[in-house]
């Protein structure tokens, strides 16, 4: 994995990059926005974790610059403002997510693994959580190297579930999901298949969790 | 608002009316009584002049026969000039000697003796009632011979022209009276009104709403004193959004080197290290956790406290469902952190509010719950829509908190007597000052079992009349 980290406040920025390089990824630090363009085209990133609170050009502007220059790169804000205003103008801009200060570690690398998924699941690339695998291309799962058997339904729910992967997935979003179902099959239908699905997943040290009365979670068993 | 004067104070009003009202206390008496003169006076004399009529008659009866005076009175004639409809009226004639020539000799004993061509009129009694008389001298025979007449009558039409005369001064002194102390109440009142609107203007005045004072329609007088106070209340705004400023400012400047630490506090933790210094890493790790979530609170209060004055930020169409499910990813692992099953009843609650500070008032719900509530147990975000009502709940089944610390439990920076989380106590408060903002009514008390504890937030539904708080 390989960040590039924008943020001006130098004991933040150190602390992050060394978050990261605990975990063996690669993250190069920027204090200032106005290099970010250049710094993309130059080098290959998996992410961009982009402070909004820059000095010269602030976060927004520098993420309409890269946007502008045809960058796809997963992009996630850090902002000390939570208001509205900043939520929607960042998201607008093209942001793929947000975090406000203070955030625990966890959840930011938890958030850029997820955003870091996702995109590559828009390429055609496998996802992959913990020794779960799945090939998007071939709708083929595997643990480790070992194929598991999943039915069509089950293909769709952890494809939607991996994307969505440390996110509660609200149950109607499944029954809009699954061809043949709607907002009228039963919860237990839903739970039976998910369920069906734990029992074949979680040995990939993933957990499916249900989150009573609202929807189900997939985290991996030991995060960050 | 109590009374505006209380006793040992000085009430512009009553100044105002005193000094309005007690001359017409001494003038409208004596005025009655001048009245009272002025309409008597003619009545009495008119009947004066009846008597003195009856006597002028009496003398021209009165015979001078060589020297001696004779009333040569007919029955008839006696009681043509005694005839009266009201009174009983008598009347005596005596020779100048005063021995009686005709008419009621006891009248006559009344009588004083009058000068010749003279007139005296007097109160007596004869045989036993009041009566008004007339006596004359009239000039009998011989130069220096007097003849004294005596007319006399009841005093009925004398007491009813008293009571005319007394009615009509009351009359006249009523339609004076009454229209001045009304007038003068009616002004006084209606002079003094823009002071009592100003007055209650500043009464609904709060600390979060310092709204200047309407000085229209106030009277010059007032509206200086007015004007005084709106820069008063000027200066105040000022500095309250100034100190909110200020608190804010702190709390952002605050957030990154809160973040620094909760990285590196976690990073150490899972790093290496040497057994000695964990329970220290752990410490600082939890210190900076409480920090975090201390800045994050006041940040929250100083915007409460802005949005409330800032007309530019009106409530927005939103769904505590939906609201409620988006902050569920946020809790949903300190929940599990925690130890606890986090749950979620959702069903639509439409209502008019702000969403940020909405889900910060959820937080605080939920993190309150993790706090106090221990490992073990159920915590149920409950949304309902209800009789008007949108409610939002947060209710577990811990130990919850005995009755008499519910009311303390609101205080700002309060804490639950056995407290043992990090929580600063801010949360309720917070709960408390976000409701109010949205004109929701927040209560406390045990859970659906009797067990545990459940905090309630009733929201008006949308549309369903006004929502922002006084």
């Amino acid at each position: 994995m390989h960040i590039l980290l924008v943020e001006d406040d130098e004991p933040l920025a150190l602390s992050l990059a060394s978050a990261m390089r605990t975990r063996g990824w690669r993250a190069d630090v920027s204090g200032r926005g106005e290099p970010v363009a250049a710094s993309l085209l130059k080098d290959d990133y998996d992410a961009l974790v982009l402070d909004i609170g820059l000095p010269g050009i602030d976060g927004l502007e520098t993420l309409r610059r890269i946007r502008a220059q045809g960058s796809f790169l997963p992009v996630l804000m850090l902002t000390a403002r939570d208001t509205v205003e900043d939520r929607v103008t960042g998201l607008e801009d093209g942001a793929d997510d947000y975090l406000v200060k203070p955030f625990a570690i966890s959840e930011l690398l938890a958030r850029i693994r997820a955003l870091v998924r996702r995109h590559e699941f828009r390429r055609g690339e496998s996802i992959a959580l913990a020794a779960l695998r799945f090939d998007a291309g071939a709708r083929r799962a595997y643990i480790g190297e070992r194929p598991i058997r999943l039915s069509a339904r089950e293909c769709i729910v952890l494809q939607y579930l991996l994307l969505k992967t440390g996110q509660i997935v609200p149950r109607d979003q499944f029954a809009a999901l699954i061809p043949g179902w709607d907002a009228a099959t039963s919860d237990n239908a839903l739970e039976l298949l998910m369920s069906r699905l734990r029992a074949k997943i979680e040995p990939g040290g993933v957990r499916l969790r249900t989150v009573r009365g609202l929807g189900y979670l997939l985290e991996p068993i030991a995060p960050a | 608002m109590s009374g505006p004067a209380r006793s040992g104070s000085s009430s512009l009003r009553r100044v105002l009316l005193v000094w309005l009202l007690l001359p017409l206390i001494g003038l409208v008496p004596l005025t009655a009584l001048l009245v009272y003169g002025l309409a008597l006076r003619p009545a009495l004399d008119a009947l004066d002049h009846a008597l003195t009529d009856t006597a002028v008659a009496l003398a021209q009866i009165i015979v001078i026969d060589q020297g001696r005076a004779t009333l040569p009175l007919s029955e008839q004639t006696a009681r043509a000039l005694r005839a009266d409809l009201i009174d009983e009226t008598a009347f005596a004639v005596g020779d100048p000697q005063g021995r009686p020539l005709g008419g009621n000799a006891a009248l006559l004993a009344l009588a004083p003796s009058v000068p010749a061509g003279q007139w005296q009129f007097f109160d007596a009694t004869l045989e036993g009632r009041p009566v008004h008389a007339a006596a004359h001298g009239h000039p009998c025979g011989e130069p220096a011979q007097i003849c004294t007449i005596v007319v006399a009558e009841t005093l009925g039409k004398q007491a009813a022209a008293k009571r005319a005369a007394l009615l009509g001064a009351l009359v006249g002194a009523a339609a004076i009276a009454l229209p001045l102390v009304g007038l003068a109440t009616f002004a006084v009142g209606r002079a003094l009104r823009p002071l009592r609107r100003a007055a209650a203007d500043v009464e609904s005045l709060t600390p979060q709403r310092l709204e200047p004072v309407d000085a229209r329609g106030v009277p010059r007088e007032i509206a200086a004193f007015v004007h005084a106070l709106n820069g008063l209340l000027a200066r105040l705004r000022l500095a309250a959004s100034a100190q909110r400023a200020f608190v804010s400012d702190a709390a952002h400047q605050l957030r990154t080197p809160l973040a620094v630490m909760r990285v590196e506090a976690a990073e150490a933790l899972t790093a290496h290290h040497a057994p000695e210094v964990h329970a220290s890493l752990e410490r600082l790790h939890a210190a900076a956790e409480r920090g975090s979530h201390l800045a994050q609170q006041l940040l929250t209060l100083a915007r409460a406290e802005g949005m409330s004055l800032d007309p530019s930020m009106p409530m927005r169409p939103l769904d505590l469902e939906s609201l409620a499910a988006s902050v569920a990813n946020r809790w949903l692992q300190p929940s599990l952190d925690a130890g606890q099953d986090l749950g979620f009843d959702l069903e639509p609650a439409p209502i008019d509010g702000y969403a940020t500070l909405l889900e910060e008032l959820l937080g605080n719900l939920i993190h309150n719950a993790i706090e106090y509530a221990g490992a073990g147990t159920r915590v149920t975000v409950r949304t309902r829509s209800t009789a008007g009502r949108a409610v939002l709940s947060v209710e577990d089944d811990g130990p919850g908190v005995d009755a008499q610390e519910v009311d303390e439990l609101w205080q700002r920076f309060r804490r639950g007597r056995d407290a043992r989380g990090s929580g600063s106590g801010l949360g309720l408060a917070i709960v408390a000052d976000i409701a109010r903002l949205h004109g929701a009514t927040a209560t406390l008390g045990p859970g659906e079992s009797g067990r545990g504890l459940r905090v309630s937030v009733s929201f008006a539904l949308a549309g369903t009349g006004d929502r922002r708080a006084s």
